[in-house]
């Protein structure tokens, strides 16, 4: 009988940084919709043989991206890679929806299986499509900077100069960030925070599913910078500056994203200063989920 | 650059020739463990359409709690169910407070969506004592979506 190894701590931090890498596209494409009211509706009247549509048609669709792009630093040109990748999108897809799906109320213990069923088919749609886009989803030069990130031992030999001597100072690197933070934020939130669906989700949410949340946030905004290997993290995590520490600036960056998703639900009236504390609490860390996600991906792309 | 490039690869080419030989690669086991929660997924919703109840709504509404008063109001809570097999749109709910034969003070509340063994719950809220009178909540309409 031939004895079965199993796989090194190094082939397994690679795996692992691959599909981080797909949740993280995942959640940038996914966040939008799941923020969408009509959505959890109409999951919950679709019929079984729509829903067994909707996933092979999203299964074509994620196999033809893959083809092109896909979550992996390799290429997978292989057909058959393709399709075993198209396999991998569609699960995280689902584990990734219906964890937000979740952590949002929008399941819960009574909810029927149809209807979760439904709402996790139809959210899992654009989770799987950011999925297979993740690798370009934020890199400027696909090639160039897959390569990069290609592996990260090597980016951090002594031979090459530290990237954060092309940058003028500690301090601009930290105002960069903070600006970058902010236009992200911006992009994704601004879109969310007029909308019903920000005080429905606060009515389903008791104090600790708000505090999951916060912590689902701040993980999720990490995993997105500092361990999803897109383009400019070796860089990122070798800057120097007063928040440049990963856990700081993940940090600083998720209350920069508050503060302007608080800025935004009052700009829309949606809070205004009569409102209790605790509903400008709530509402802020309902849209901070969204807004820090915003921002992360701010921080990749600027 | 080039040359950590070539090096990232060929490290790759490692973990592909030693998995020929008599190992498990993480990528066989993520791809295992994928197909079996796509299977899954795949085999809950098959699950759900073989067991599909075909009746149509069939919508009851129950007081499970006991009527509260709360600053001269009373709150009498109500639980719509739904234990039909399609789901209803726009559940109408009445509730009327009947006193000597006439219809004294009336509530009325929509439910978006409920869909099969769904419950979804709520209150009416009377001036005078639901005690006094004949209580009547009832499922006035619903709409296919």
């Amino acid at each position: 009988m031939k004895r079965m190894s199993f796989p090194s701590r190094l082939e397994w931090n690679d795996e692992i940084q691959d599909i981080i890498r797909a949740a993280a596209g995942g959640f940038l494409f996914g966040i939008p919709l799941l923020y969408t009211m009509e959505v959890w509706w109409i999951g919950s009247y679709t019929e079984p043989p729509l829903m067994l549509g909707i996933l092979a048609t999203t299964f074509v669709i994620v196999f033809l991206l893959n083809h092109t792009d896909g979550f992996r630093q390799i290429r997978p040109d292989r057909p058959t890679q393709a399709m075993t990748d198209s396999i991998e999108a569609i699960a995280i897809s689902t584990i990734c929806a219906t964890f937000i799906l979740t952590l949002l109320r929008e399941i819960t213990s009574t909810t029927p299986l149809d209807e979760a069923l439904g709402k996790i088919v139809l959210e899992g749609v654009p989770f799987a499509l950011g999925v297979a886009l993740a690798r370009s989803i934020l890199q400027g030069d696909r090639f160039e900077s897959s390569q990069a990130t290609e592996h990260q031992e090597a980016a951090s030999e002594p031979s090459g100069h530290p990237p954060s001597a092309s940058k003028p100072s500690h301090y601009n690197a930290t105002l960069a960030d903070i600006g970058a933070t902010l236009i992200g934020t911006i992009i994704i939130a601004f879109n969310i925070a007029p909308t019903d669906e920000v005080p429905m989700l606060v009515a389903a949410a008791s104090p600790p599913w708000l505090i999951a949340i916060v912590l689902a946030s701040l993980l999720i905004s990490y995993s997105i910078v500092f361990l999803a290997g897109f383009t400019a993290q070796q860089q990122r995590i070798q800057q120097r500056g007063p928040f440049q520490h990963p856990i700081t600036e993940t940090l600083v960056s998720y209350l920069i994203s508050l503060l302007a998703a608080a800025l935004m639900l009052w700009f829309f009236h949606r809070l205004s200063f009569a409102d209790p504390w605790t509903s400008w609490l709530e509402n802020t860390v309902i849209l901070g989920l969204p807004a820090t996600i915003g921002g992360a991906a701010g921080r990749l792309a600027v | 650059m080039k040359r950590s490039v070539s090096q990232g690869q060929f490290s790759r080419g490692q973990f592909s020739r030693s998995s020929q030989r008599s190992r498990l690669s993480a990528e066989a086991i993520t791809i295992a463990i994928s197909s079996l929660i796509v299977a899954a997924l795949i085999g809950l919703i098959l699950l759900v359409w073989i067991t599909k109840d075909d009746r149509p709504p069939i919508l009851s509404i129950s007081t499970p709690e006991a009527v509260r008063q709360e600053q001269g109001y009373y709150y009498v809570p109500f639980t719509v169910k739904n234990d039909g097999g399609g789901t209803a749109e726009s559940v109408q709910v009445i509730g009327e407070l009947r006193i000597n034969g006439q219809v004294e003070e009336q509530g009325e509340q929509q439910i978006d969506f409920l869909s099969s063994r769904e419950e979804e719950e709520g209150a009416f809220v009377f001036s005078r004592n639901p005690a006094l009178g004949d209580l009547v909540l009832r499922i006035a309409s619903y709409k296919l979506p």
